[in-house]
């Protein structure tokens, strides 16, 4: 059921000149949820639309199970769902019209099952029959996802997939995106540190088409121990290499949350969370 | 199977779009515009004003109605942005064939409810005349056919700049073409093909294998464009000419590709329909031929067994030469550019023989050796498929051979001799033609066919004899009546199709009535042979003529909406008259018709004439109420007429109305001005009976063969009038 995606020195370059991947080489395996992590302009995009064959890389090569992907490209969309950031509906169709749509396009051997499922998993049922034009943001995101899902796809593609969400239903989504990485391969590419903390087994930081780590969320909080701390900004002074990635306002004053390769001493050292060992990993890059 | 359950996905979801319903509706009622705005078959009958117009009309409104649709359908996906998501799921160049056929699909259901709409609008509007055959045929060629090739285009166009807008704006400039520039080009007017007339009583197998062998060029044609254009979908981010690059790589479809656009130039280059005559009409080349000294011709015949179920021909000419040169000669004949000729003998032995390029008046140059002997047989076999002239390209149908009816013309019936001289005069002819049985052969001219024998397979072969170098022979399910009038008989040929309209318009009694006053009051017709004169109803070919022993009729001029013309006639008889007078007033070269604005023409003297027929038959109170009180009250709504007194302002209309409001003048000048001023010149002249002198002696007047018409200054001459002793105002 689950897929082994190999990229090997991938390198994408736009026609306008613009460089998006440089000599990118990971594995990627399920079942695994792994979460994609990079400041907006990073390549994650870029690297997903790879991944879906929606784009050819430049140079390098992307095998799926061992197969290049020109060949297995038919295999992989009838094994793949895929939410890209910025996608549309017809909007002449319901919900549920849609999906069969979709379902039709995967040549799904049970549709309308295919179809009921994921409109229970991703909480629709109510407007299952309502077009798609009278739907709100949110609840055309979960169209979105409810496609992604239908037909039980042995590898899922999430770009950005909690944008326009709110709270609630993005835990709910958080949740089910890793119970369906139990048996599969996720891949779910995000900036929003939460949505992937505490469901990710997996995570790989992109900046500037570059893959800045890769390896579990545990591995990457290690690599920030002694490199976050804490400090009242009145009685700091400024230091070359001193990342401020918080400032709280307190009675006592400004408390501010820092990163650096070596903490100043009026820096007192705090544990890092991911998300400030995601900032560390960033602002080293921007340091280089 | 996945394109099959994804066509019918999208066909699904193409029939629940707005637009698509939209596009089906306004198609459907388009056909409307054929009837009130857009005739492009201007011919009279009734097939032309009912099917032809509704059909061209509609199949024009379709294409593009279609071929918008494709162009918003192909890119719906990427305005509502859900290309990501299929793209994802199926590759964009499938969904590029699962659209393709899905409008397809959408254009036959709209072909065929536009034809279950229009079945009973036609069959009532055309009325005895209708066929079912001729109605699918129409509709399918005319109108269906211009669907796929809307949708081929847009979806090219599409598939090409990637841009609804740009793609509509090239699919306007596409169509635009076809409907100006290309409009009189047979084989380029992809969306308004080039018919100008449907008969209602013979057959349309020639127009529309014409009309379908243009749509199929262009199917051809424009699904190579499509294929093209499918190398060019945009694919992996990549731009038209990095897709198109990576399209390539998989060999067999730009081989597909340039098969189909190979087939459709050639298609286009080898069209069996049209020739390649020279568009210079004054030239003579085959015409002005010298004839070869000590060569004669005494004899000859031809075997001609017409395919009517392909349209073709397929001969034996044989040629008897006195050639007392003592040298081999070379004969010339004038041939149809589509027969080959496939032997030449001289007594028995072949001969050398080549047929030129250059064609000249739908013929080409046959021209075969014969030995040096003194007399000679020369057989030559030949058939094939005839071609029309170039130059009346736009006007085909006129060669038309099927079971129903066939005409074959000079060269078309066997190869025309053109540089030798007759024996003694002319060129004793005789002429077998093999025909299905139910069809009745017609010599034009003072020939008689006979039954030779009746064959196995249920055709018949007649035999006929003739003299000159070609000969016109119409053949077809006729009804033939022989009526006596004015001491000749007239066998009196119609469609059998025709047969109810004939009979309810009372044509043997009009044909009886007109031919004696006519020749009682103006003399015999010039063409009666014998005592005996051929009266040919003629498939519809924009208007009659004759020859000795023969006169035809355009089945035009005898229509029901004709012969109910309220301008010809009050009752369909005297419709029927005045389209006999004809041949009286208005056979072959008797009036210039090139000044436009001149009231002179057949018209006057036909009108005025059926009048005096119906107050002899009728009486002088019915003629005056229903004729001159008629033409009276036309012309004082003439001269009142704003843009008669007014012709400046005429002058700034659109150009279209224009023409509508001149053609109307014209009428009322033709058809009541000029009446009333030959009714004055009767007065003025002394009565009925000097006016009857007056017109016989015009009618037997000598002719200059220069000039060879008979001009309002002859008639006022004739009169002793001035042009304004008559004028009426």
């Amino acid at each position: 059921m689950t897929m082994e995606i190999q990229i090997q020195n991938v390198s994408m370059t736009y026609p306008n000149g613009k460089q998006a991947l440089k000599d990118l080489t990971l594995n990627l395996h399920g079942p695994s949820l792994i979460g994609l992590l990079g400041p907006n302009g990073a390549g994650k995009s870029t690297l997903m639309k790879l991944l879906v064959s929606a784009l050819k890389p430049t140079s390098g090569a992307i095998r799926i199970d061992g197969a290049p992907l020109e060949k297995a490209e038919q295999r992989l969309k009838e094994q793949l769902g895929y939410l890209p950031q910025d996608f549309g509906l017809f909007d002449e169709l319901t919900a549920a019209g849609f999906l069969d749509y979709m379902a039709a396009l995967k040549n799904l051997k049970n549709p309308k099952d295919a179809v009921k499922e994921s409109i229970c998993a991703v909480n629709l049922k109510e407007k299952a029959k309502a077009g798609i034009r009278t739907l709100s943001g949110g609840q055309r995101q979960r169209v979105g996802i409810a496609q992604a899902l239908l037909g039980n796809p042995s590898c899922l593609i999430f770009d950005e997939p909690t944008v326009g969400l709110d709270p609630q239903e993005r835990i709910h989504f958080r949740n089910l995106f890793s119970q369906m990485a139990q048996d599969r391969l996720v891949l779910l590419s995000t900036h929003i540190i939460e949505d992937v903390q505490s469901v990710c087994d997996q995570l790989v930081v992109m900046n500037h088409g570059k893959i800045l780590f890769a390896g579990t969320p545990e591995q990457l909080i290690k690599m920030a121990v002694g490199h976050v701390g804490v400090f009242w900004e009145q009685e700091a002074a400024w230091e070359q290499g001193l990342h401020i990635t918080a400032r709280v306002n307190t009675s006592r004053g400004i408390r501010c949350k820092a990163v650096a390769d070596t903490l100043p001493a009026f820096v007192r050292e705090e544990e890092p969370s991911l998300e400030d060992a995601y900032l560390y990993l960033i602002s080293r890059e921007v340091d280089q | 199977m996945k394109r099959f359950c994804l066509f019918r996905l999208e066909f699904g979801r193409l029939m629940r779009s707005r637009l698509a319903w939209l596009a089906v509706f306004l198609t459907v009622v388009s056909p409307l515009a054929g009837l009130i705005l857009y005739k492009p078959a201007y011919a009279d009958t009734m097939l032309s004003m009912y099917l032809a117009n509704p059909a061209i009309a509609g199949g024009a409104a379709g294409g593009i109605l279609f071929g918008v649709l494709t162009v918003f359908e192909f890119g719906r996906a990427e305005k509502a942005r859900v290309n990501l998501l299929m793209d994802a799921a199926v590759s964009p160049l499938t969904m590029a064939w699962v659209r393709l056929v899905s409008l397809m699909g959408a254009a036959l259901l709209t072909a065929g409810i536009t034809m279950a709409v229009w079945f009973p609008v036609c069959q009532r509007l055309i009325g005895s005349v209708f066929g079912a055959g001729d109605f699918i045929l129409a509709w399918l060629i005319f109108m269906g056919l211009a669907l796929p090739l809307g949708i081929l285009a847009g979806a090219s166009a599409y598939q090409f700049t990637g841009r609804t807008d740009l793609s509509l704006v090239l699919f306007a400039a596409f169509a635009c073409l076809s409907l100006t520039v290309w409009a009189d080009d047979w084989q380029l007017c992809w969306l308004n093909p080039c018919v100008w007339a449907l008969s209602d009583d013979f057959s349309n197998f020639r127009i529309f294998y014409s009309v379908l062998y243009m749509r199929l060029t262009w199917l051809t044609a424009l699904s190579a464009v499509w294929a093209v254009s499918y190398l060019c979908i945009r694919r992996y981010g990549k731009n038209i000419c990095g897709s198109f690059l990576w399209g390539v790589r998989r060999i067999c479809r730009p081989a597909a590709a340039l098969a189909l656009l190979v087939c459709a130039g050639a298609a286009y280059a080898v069209q069996p329909m049209v020739d390649h005559e020279n568009p210079d009409l004054t030239a003579m080349t085959f015409s002005q031929m010298p004839f070869l000294e000590e060569v004669v011709c005494f004899a000859r015949s031809a075997q001609v067994v017409p395919n009517t179920a392909a349209g073709t021909v397929s001969g034996t000419a044989s040629y008897h030469f006195l050639n007392t040169s003592g040298r081999a000669q070379t004969i010339s004949f004038g041939i149809n550019p589509g027969y080959k000729v496939s032997s030449v003998q001289a007594n028995g032995k072949e001969v050398p023989f080549s047929v030129g390029d250059y064609q000249e008046y739908n013929e080409a140059m046959l021209e075969a050796e014969i030995p040096a002997l003194e007399e000679v047989e020369l057989l030559i076999k030949y058939g094939g498929f005839p071609r029309e002239g170039r130059n009346t390209s736009v006007m085909q149908g006129g060669t038309e051979i099927s079971k129903e009816y066939l005409c074959l013309e000079n060269a078309i019936l066997s190869p025309r001799l053109m540089n030798v001289a007759p024996d003694e005069g002319m060129y004793p002819a005789s002429i077998e033609i093999t025909l299905p049985g139910s069809m009745t052969v017609i010599p034009f001219g003072s020939g008689e066919a006979q039954k030779m024998s009746e064959n196995e397979d249920g055709t018949v072969t007649w035999r006929y004899e003739h003299n000159g170098t070609g000969g016109i022979l119409y053949a077809g399910d006729y009804v033939r009546q022989d009526i006596r009038a004015g001491g000749i008989t007239i066998e009196f040929y119609y469609g059998r199709k025709h047969q109810s309209v004939m009979e309810q318009a009372k044509a043997v009694e009009a044909v009886q009535a007109v031919a004696d006053y006519c020749t009682k009051h103006y003399g015999t017709l010039s063409f009666g042979a014998g005592g005996r004169l051929k009266l040919v109803q003629s498939r519809v070919s924009g208007g009659g003529y004759a020859t000795d022993g023969a006169s035809l009729l355009d089945e035009a001029d005898f229509t029901a909406v004709n012969l109910s013309d309220a301008d010809k006639g009050s009752i369909p008889g005297e419709v029927m008259i005045h389209e006999l007078v004809h041949q009286w007033w208005g056979l072959g070269n008797m009036f210039d018709d090139t000044d436009e604005t001149s009231p002179w023409s057949a018209e006057g003297l036909t009108v005025y004439t059926t009048y005096r027929i119906v107050s002899e038959l009728y009486g002088e109170e019915y003629a005056r109420e229903n004729y001159i009180e008629q033409w009276q009250q036309e012309v004082k709504d003439y001269y009142l007429n704003f843009y008669v007194r007014n012709p400046q302002y005429l002058e700034k209309l659109p150009e279209e109305k224009q023409l509508e409001i001149s053609g109307n003048l014209k009428q009322v000048r033709q058809y009541s001005e000029m009446p009333l001023k030959i009714l004055k010149a009767q007065e003025l002249t002394g009565g009925k009976e000097a006016m009857d002198q007056i017109l016989h002696d015009l009618f037997n007047r000598e002719l200059d063969p220069a000039y060879p018409y008979l001009t309002y200054q002859e008639f006022l001459d004739a009169c002793g009038l001035r042009e304004e002793d008559l004028n009426l105002a």
